[in-house]
């Protein structure tokens, strides 16, 4: 069986530095998502249970060659890739579709893993999209993965509790971010990852037509403002008077 | 030239960033005050292949040249100067085993080294050496097909761990000083206590004490009476080591230094504002970019030495500058943190401390300026 493992190239999120409530992205390095790197921990712990392989899937420029080497290094076997510069900055309903007809040229896949949300624009959309053009069951939330035969047992973590699934394989799973511990991989790991087989496609090898889509223009992309009030305090008696009149406690 | 990482470089310094902020951070205080590494973390590293980065695969090594170990290295000594130190010695002393050594040699001592289960050392020093090799008073006796060595070696670092060690004694019969893998914990083998340093304190430095340990003829390492090039070789592979430990304080200091003048306020305003404070980040900042590339290049080159004498002088030369220079950066940073930074609540305390060692361990910076004045003025 293998897991597909769908990971997003984003910015480095802590080399961002934010001028005018606006992200400066110029010299920022490319990274893999935070969530999807726990989705990556995820099916690395099934395949070491389990058996099979780990293939990471992701789409975007040419730089993700690059950057996928990071998801190699951390326990995929194959990546499979499909780049072209227009799809750089594509919204989930460009990205699903392109995603969903790459896996249909991935055989005896299993599980499709997601990260709950991309680390960048968290839309947390792909997952579903992907599962309804695959036509397959989606379960979201995921703490815990277990399979059994030919069904996964999933664990939910919802606001009021947990809820267990079983579902018959394919699915695709999106995970959430305390499901586990990324490992830091070793030395060797790294050195090694480009040596990995890569498969690459460019966008027009998918039979894929784009072009009724709906596509999303992001007008703006500012930081939080944030208004302290700058309350000055004297005494530990006055802090908690200022907290309790703010309503804190 | 390039100066660019490539992805796999980026990658490797990420990860020992990752791993010394998750596992090191949280304990640095504690190694600097109990004078010790807990064995988990060496366990760690070597599972992580930290501990044999410029081996070769076929020694159990990661086959991640110089310029790999000096990018890990980095950034381990940015949190922990004791365990750089103690990595420092270590690869440095397999460095020379797997320079100088016998395939047998190798297959036995290096495999287990890489992966921390053994911890290697390098001992030339004695209380009267310093470092001048004609000093040298310890002696190997050939008895049938073993040596007896005897002597005393100081200031040694990992003698307390067992692992393959590299002692230089004269041998008896030609007087000449040669090299000896001696298992440490061997009969005849003990160590003081450890000394009490100023800084990288988990770094353990202590003397060891030979008496007629009996050593296998096979465990003489190179030739008969090379000694003197094995050291030079060995003790220029450690300033790698040892500079991209400064390297890592130097790092250390301008972080702190960021970090501290961006939060600390005067008047309602981050200190960062003032010109003053400006002046010393900026000065931070040019120490560790003028370090770091030196110590790049020191890992580069020391790839594929095709001189020793000229590595030698490369990696003097940046053994005296890193050196100088973190020591310079840290108290940079501490003037930047005021009162405060004498605190050990501020990490800089101990990164001052950390950085006094740098100048004065393997040759200190006049020295190494000697070393590399002879360089310039040769011929």
């Amino acid at each position: 069986m293998n897991i597909v493992v769908a990971m997003k190239q984003i910015p480095d999120l802590q080399q961002i530095r934010i001028r005018q409530r606006q992200p400066v992205l110029d010299g920022v390095p490319a990274a893999l998502g935070i969530i999807d790197k726990n989705a990556l921990e995820a099916a690395v712990l099934l395949k070491e249970e389990e058996g099979g392989q780990v293939i990471v899937l992701s789409a975007g420029n040419e730089e993700v060659e690059e950057t996928v080497k990071e998801a190699l290094a951390a326990g995929a076997d194959q990546a499979f890739l499909v780049l072209d510069d227009s799809i750089e900055n594509a919204d989930g309903s460009l990205k699903a579709p392109i995603l969903a007809e790459a896996i249909k040229k991935i055989d005896d896949v299993g599980l499709i893993l997601f990260g709950e949300g991309s680390g960048d624009n968290y839309s947390g959309q792909l997952g579903s999209r992907v599962a309804e053009l695959l036509g397959l069951p989606q379960v979201g939330y995921a703490s815990r993965i277990q399979i059994q035969d030919s069904q996964a047992i999933i664990t939910r973590s919802l606001e009021d509790g947990d809820e267990l699934v079983k579902v018959t394989m394919p699915v695709v799973v999106s995970v959430l971010g305390d499901i586990n511990e990324p490992r830091i991989p070793s030395v060797t790991q790294i050195l090694k990852a480009g040596r990995k087989p890569k498969e690459v496609l460019e966008l027009d090898e998918l039979e894929l037509d784009l072009s009724g889509l709906p596509q999303i223009k992001t007008l703006s992309n500012l930081a939080p403002e944030t208004n302290r009030k700058q309350v000055k305090v004297g005494s530990v008696e006055e802090l908690i008077q200022a907290l309790k009149t703010e309503g804190v406690i | 030239m390039n100066f660019n990482l490539t992805k796999e470089q980026s990658l490797l310094q990420a990860m020992a960033r990752d791993f010394a902020e998750k596992r090191l951070e949280p304990i640095a205080r504690q190694i600097d005050e109990e004078n010790q590494i807990p064995a988990e973390i060496l366990t760690e590293m070597g599972e992580l292949e930290l501990l044999g980065i410029p081996i070769g695969e076929e020694y159990g090594g990661a086959a991640g040249g110089y310029d790999g170990y000096v990018l890990v290295m980095e950034q381990i000594s940015r949190v922990s100067g004791g365990v750089a130190m103690t990595m420092a010695a270590h690869t440095l002393g397999l460095g020379a085993l797997e320079k100088f050594g016998t395939e047998e040699q190798k297959q036995k001592y290096l495999p287990d080294a890489c992966k921390g289960k053994t911890i290697a050392s390098f001992a030339f020093t004695e209380p009267g050496t310093g470092s001048d090799p004609k000093q040298l008073t310890s002696t190997a006796v050939k008895d049938g097909d073993f040596y007896i060595i005897n002597g005393t070696k100081r200031f040694i670092s990992n003698a307390n761990q067992p692992g393959p060690c590299v002692v230089f004694a004269r041998e008896s019969e030609s007087g000449e000083v040669t090299a000896f893998i001696v298992d440490k914990g061997c009969a005849g083998y003990s160590i003081s206590e450890p000394w009490a340093k100023i800084g990288m304190k988990g770094g353990v430095l202590t003397d060891i004490y030979m008496e007629n340990i009996k050593v296998p003829a096979q465990n003489l390492l190179g030739k008969l009476g090379q000694g003197f090039p094995i050291l030079l070789y060995g003790i220029a592979l450690g300033k790698i080591g040892t500079s991209t430990a400064s390297l890592g304080g130097t790092l250390a200091a301008l972080e702190e230094a960021v970090k501290y003048v961006k939060e600390k306020t005067h008047r309602g305003a981050p200190i960062a504002k003032f010109q003053a404070i400006q002046l010393k980040i900026a000065d931070l900042k040019i120490k560790y970019e003028t370090s770091r590339w030196l110590c790049y290049r020191l890992g580069c080159i020391a790839n594929d030495i095709k001189d020793p004498g000229a590595f030698a002088a490369e990696a003097a030369l940046a053994k005296a500058y890193c050196g100088d220079t973190v020591v310079e950066a840290a108290k940079i940073a501490m003037d930047a943190h005021g009162s405060y930074g004498l605190m050990k609540d501020y990490n800089i305390e101990r990164i001052l401390r950390d950085a006094l060692i740098g100048p004065e361990i393997e040759g200190v910076t006049d020295m190494q300026k000697m070393i590399v004045a002879g360089s310039v003025l040769k011929g």
